[in-house]
């Protein structure tokens, strides 16, 4: 059952590049203690006979099981590699990766997001995949080039990554019926979003529904608006929120809740977004891939259909995905790369997609994905990553991610105009990235 | 010294039952407004995740979800992590209990240089955030091996300045004279503390053990950083990993900390049972 | 294992030899000598000492040390630091963050403070002789106690909710149109507090309870032959003979009080628009150490918050002369 993606090919290649790689790949951890760890630096497969107790260290618990699948696959090549799992939820899991790389004891192989590669990567935290990428266990063209792209930080490549999501909106078609609207066909301009949502809020006004909401959320919401508008959030360490196209992306949502079509800020921080929609009351939800997991086994789920974002300037969508990255510092450096390297592979990557809780993100492996809820036309989602720009990091994404949340709720709701929000967010901004 | 003590039992006067008329109702009332919170929460462990999310409350499930609690034990490995919350739990109490009302007893009752600056310095650490400690604790853990091990897990938690508090309170209200009459008898100090004091201090070592037994209970930061293995980690932190970053099973986490927190229940109406009241009628020595 | 009626606890006490001899517990003072005679107490002490502070000081002193040192750095997420002297301070002193999170950790402290006398009388009302279903009770105040929190605050979210929550639909009965509790500025931190003194008010009361106890029952007998009403009883007896506890009550809570971060988050969320508004000072701190990785300026904020809750419990610890009674 073990299959391995091209790899012997190139493995000479690969032994005369781990010699160059030993020097880079050594200079941040401690290789003293690895068992049998004599190169770190490049990548050979190692000797299935290898033997070594690794941590992977994951946030999400209901992954777990596909998980489970991919390690009994991964022992029957290596059995004598003993994979624990760790999973810490999502609330702490930052905070202990945080004092484990302070004390340089980070799990030998975990799970990394884009807000965080940069820092991460910057401190000389992750070992880079450039060994496994020159030697061709991974191929970076197997998977959205946007994300491979997310986990290059100055050039080199960290990662890639073992699933991806993308916004779409995820419409009740009950409520559509019900309003007596059209469906839209999901070639439309914002314009026609706007004109849709603020219809269904007025006619169904007396049941409390609303066309479409707002939210906090930069990744399913602002995000894609700004890209639309043909505008970028940081590049270059500076921020684009001075930008008139940033504006317009911003002023979106204004004009969303303004018109009554959204719920007020004050509602959606109450009852979020997604909420509103599983409740029945919100007819278009802006929301991510994943959001398919709350609605299965929904009553709901039979009259939901999903329609790809409307365009402005571009069409556009945030894509992201987690990726599995090595620890610089980790003692078993050969084994916690074999595992990467196994996960990231495309019969891995199908058992991921089987199981059915993310779109895995090797090309080809994303069948399962739109066939668990035929009707609903997921396809979207797939067919997003052909325009999907990345989620805007930068290495200290958190600092700047915490200003948006300051302060754009004041332009949304109306409270201060868009112009000066955003000018002022800008302004924070570029402060707090001239600090990274 | 010692005077006779009516039973409380016999301690009733007309006037005493009427105004438990209005004791009744005060506390009737407030304790429905304490409890209601939970009678919802046991409501929504036993609901859908679409009726616990729903925008209009649900009062009453369509259908009772009792399988909703099975789902737990499938999800976790409940009763390995018990039985971790279960000995972090006693050997920190043990010891709090041990060291505190040492600690507390020198400080109420005995006089050395330097025990205000002492004093003073333990309740400082009352007074940083919590989180202050992660890092170091962690450090000192690390260099001394016992990163995924039940010392590691316990160790920082043995010492507790809120008790040390707890117990010189307890301590310096109590009567100076059957210490001093020991004291006569030749006892040494130690012996006057373990054989005269500590038997008094009995209702404030129930409330210290309770506080340590739901602080410990509950503690979720420091057991997820120290351990690994989800068998080896306590409930709190087991069920927080039933929390997801996207999407959220409530009914089931609802019911997972129901039953985290059933045993320290039952441990608590026990403990004011047997401990607080049964001070007040029983007699002690 | 004899079952006699003396308590010595209660026999012993001093309030109880002082009301048996007819004096007020007032009077037994001369000087507000409250230390113990000096006694030759040698090596004990220490002995008694030694193992909680060896403890308290590797594992709590030592960070606080750290973070001393720390808040003079210029540090990142990962340690490395450069000395900068009191820079962090200058900055933080300047930063209008500060005395927003320190107001509302004083409006909290403030409301969660308000649940001490309404612990008094509720632990008085349990410890009433001959009171049925006092088990009862108490268990119903313990349970916020008991509550794990992430799941209560879920709960509280749920009840607060403006458009559909129970709190506004009972505001509704009685006329008044409640607000969006955590979403509106002025009331987010409000809400925090009605949660904060749900949970405490069960310790307070099972501390107030145990106090209680060593309250002789005779000096109720005794008021109640001289015709004292409830009120006057608890005014006069149960108060002021519970002041001990009752400080060490308010010390607790105001320290805890001061350190208001689960609570607030959980309840509050992390993407809650008016968190800026209604953050606590340690909920700053958090910001900046764990999410902003300014660990230096977190580690200022830090030693702030130690100097603010230092000097409010030694004002405490002052005051107490004033109001509690010796014992």
């Amino acid at each position: 059952m073990t299959r391995t993606p091209a790899r012997g090919a190139t493995r000479a290649a690969a032994l005369a590049l781990g010699v160059t790689l030993l020097a880079a790949g050594c200079g941040n951890g401690d290789d003293t203690g690895g068992e049998g760890a004599d190169s770190s630096g490049g990548w050979t497969e190692p000797a299935q006979d290898l033997a070594a107790d690794i941590t992977y260290s994951v946030w999400d618990q209901t992954q777990v099981a596909a998980i489970d699948e991919n390690l009994a696959a991964f022992n029957e090549k290596y059995p004598n590699i003993d994979v624990t799992v760790n999973v810490t939820p999502w609330g702490e899991y930052w905070t202990k990766l945080q004092t484990q790389a302070s004390s340089d004891t980070l799990p030998d192989l975990f799970w990394m997001n884009g807000p965080n590669i940069g820092l991460y990567a910057s401190n000389g935290k992750i070992e880079p995949i450039t060994g496994e990428v020159e030697a061709g266990a991974i191929d970076p063209a197997s998977y959205p080039s946007s994300l491979v792209d997310l986990y290059t930080v100055d050039g080199t490549q960290y990662g890639v990554p073992k699933d991806f999501d993308t916004i779409g909106i995820w419409t009740n078609t009950a409520l559509f019926d019900k309003a007596g609207v059209d469906l839209p066909t999901g070639d439309w301009t914002w314009q026609e979003f706007q004109d849709t949502a603020a219809e269904i809020s007025e006619k169904l006004k007396s049941d409390g529904v609303y066309g479409a909401a707002g939210g906090m959320d930069g990744q399913t919401t602002y995000y894609n608006t700004i890209f639309q508008a043909g505008g970028y959030v940081v590049e270059d360490g500076t921020s684009g929120y001075a930008t008139p196209e940033d504006q317009a992306g911003i002023q979106f949502w204004t004009d969303l809740m303004e018109s009554g079509a959204s719920p007020s800020m004050q509602q959606l921080t109450d009852t979020t977004a997604d909420q509103w929609f599983t409740s029945g009351k919100l007819a278009m939800y802006w929301g991510g891939s994943w959001f398919r997991a709350a609605l299965q086994d929904e009553a709901l789920a039979k009259d939901v259909t999903v329609l790809p974002l409307p365009t402005d300037e571009e069409q556009a969508t945030v894509i992201h995905g987690v990726a599995n990255v090595v620890a610089a510092s980790s003692t078993n450096k050969e084994a916690a790369q074999a595992l990467q390297v196994f996960l990231a592979s495309k019969d891995a990557q199908q058992q991921q997609g089987d199981a059915g809780s993310v779109i895995p993100a090797f090309t080809g492996t994303q069948s399962a994905f739109t066939a668990s809820m035929p009707d609903a036309n997921l396809q979207v989602f797939l067919d997003a990553v052909a325009y999907a720009k990345p989620l805007p990091v930068s290495n200290n994404s958190a600092a700047w991610n915490a200003l948006e949340t300051d302060l754009l709720p004041q332009a949304f709701s109306g409270a201060k105009p868009v112009d000066q929000v955003t000018a002022d967010l800008a302004k924070q901004m570029d402060a707090a990235l001239a600090e990274e | 010294m010692s005077e006779t003590v009516a039973r409380p039992s016999v301690r009733r006067s007309g006037r005493a039952r009427q105004s438990h008329v209005v004791a009744h109702l005060v506390l009737a009332t407030g304790g429905a407004v304490m409890a209601f919170p939970f009678v919802w929460q046991v409501i929504m462990s036993l609901s859908t995740n679409a009726e616990v999310v729903s925008v209009t409350p649900v009062f009453w499930p369509a259908e009772l979800r009792w399988d909703n609690y099975a789902v737990v034990f499938d999800r976790l490995p409940f009763l390995d992590q018990l039985k971790t919350s279960v000995w972090m739990t006693t050997i920190r109490t043990l010891a709090q209990i041990l060291f505190c009302t040492l600690a507390g007893y020198a400080f109420a009752r005995m006089r050395f240089r330097g025990s205000g600056v002492l004093l003073a310095l333990v309740l400082s650490i009352l007074m940083v955030p919590s989180q202050v400690y992660l890092l170091s604790q962690y450090q000192i853990i690390q260099g001394l091996g016992l990163l995924d091990s039940l010392p590691g897990l316990v160790l920082p938690g043995l010492f507790s300045a809120f008790g040390t508090f707890l117990m010189r309170t307890a301590f310096l209200g109590m009567p100076r004279e059957l210490e001093e009459a020991a004291r006569l008898d030749g006892a040494n100090p130690f012996q006057v503390f373990w054989r005269v004091m500590l038997p008094l201090a009995r209702p404030s070592i129930s409330v210290l053990a309770i506080t340590t037994v739901l602080w410990s209970w509950n503690e979720l930061l420091w057991p997820l950083v120290v351990t690994t293995y989800s068998d080896e980690m306590p409930l709190s932190a087991g069920l927080a990993t039933l929390i997801g970053d996207r999407t959220t099973d409530y009914p089931v986490v609802m019911a997972a900390s129901l039953l985290a927190m059933a045993p320290v229940l039952i441990l608590f109406i026990v403990l004011q049972r047997r401990v607080i009241d049964g001070l007040a009628s029983s007699g002690m020595k | 294992m004899t079952t006699s009626t003396h308590d010595p606890r209660v026999v012993a006490s001093p309030e109880v030899a002082a009301a048996r001899q007819g004096r007020s517990t007032r009077s037994r003072r001369p000087g507000g000598q409250r230390r113990p005679p000096l006694r030759r107490d040698g090596v004990w002490p220490w002995l008694f000492v030694l193992p909680l502070f060896t403890g308290v000081a590797v594992f709590y002193l030592w960070p606080i040390v750290n973070t001393a040192y720390l808040s003079m750095t210029r540090s990142g997420p990962f340690g490395g630091s450069t000395f900068i002297g009191f820079g962090n301070f200058t900055e933080l002193v300047a930063d209008p963050q500060l005395y927003t999170s320190l107001g509302n950790t004083l409006v909290y402290t403030g409301i969660v403070a308000l649940g001490i006398p309404i612990a008094v009388y509720v632990a008085s009302l349990l410890n009433l002789p001959g009171l049925r279903f006092a088990q009862f009770y108490r268990v119903l105040f313990f349970l916020p106690y008991v509550a794990m929190p992430t799941a209560i605050a879920m709960v509280w979210r749920v009840m607060f909710n403006g458009d559909f929550g129970l709190v506004n639909r009972a505001l509704g009965v009685v006329g008044v149109d409640g607000p969006y509790w955590v979403s509106d500025s002025s009331t987010a931190i409000v809400a925090v507090a009605i949660v904060g003194l749900w949970s405490s008010l069960g310790f307070s009361v099972i501390v107030l309870g145990a106090g209680l106890k060593t309250i002789p029952p005779e000096l109720y007998e005794a008021a109640e032959l001289d015709g004292a009403s409830t009120w006057r009883q608890f005014r006069s007896i149960t108060v002021p003979l519970l002041t001990p506890s009752i400080f060490f009550v308010t010390i607790i809570t105001v320290i805890s009080s001061f350190q208001l971060f689960d609570l607030l988050y959980a309840i509050l969320g992390s993407a809650n628009p008016v968190l800026p508004q209604s953050m606590s000072l340690v909920y700053l701190f958090y910001r900046e150490g764990f999410v902003n990785n300014d660990k230096g300026y977190a580690a200022a904020v830090a030693m702030v918050i130690f100097l603010v809750i230092g000097v409010v419990t030694a004002l405490q610890f002052r005051m107490q002369r004033r109001w509690v009674q010796d014992v």
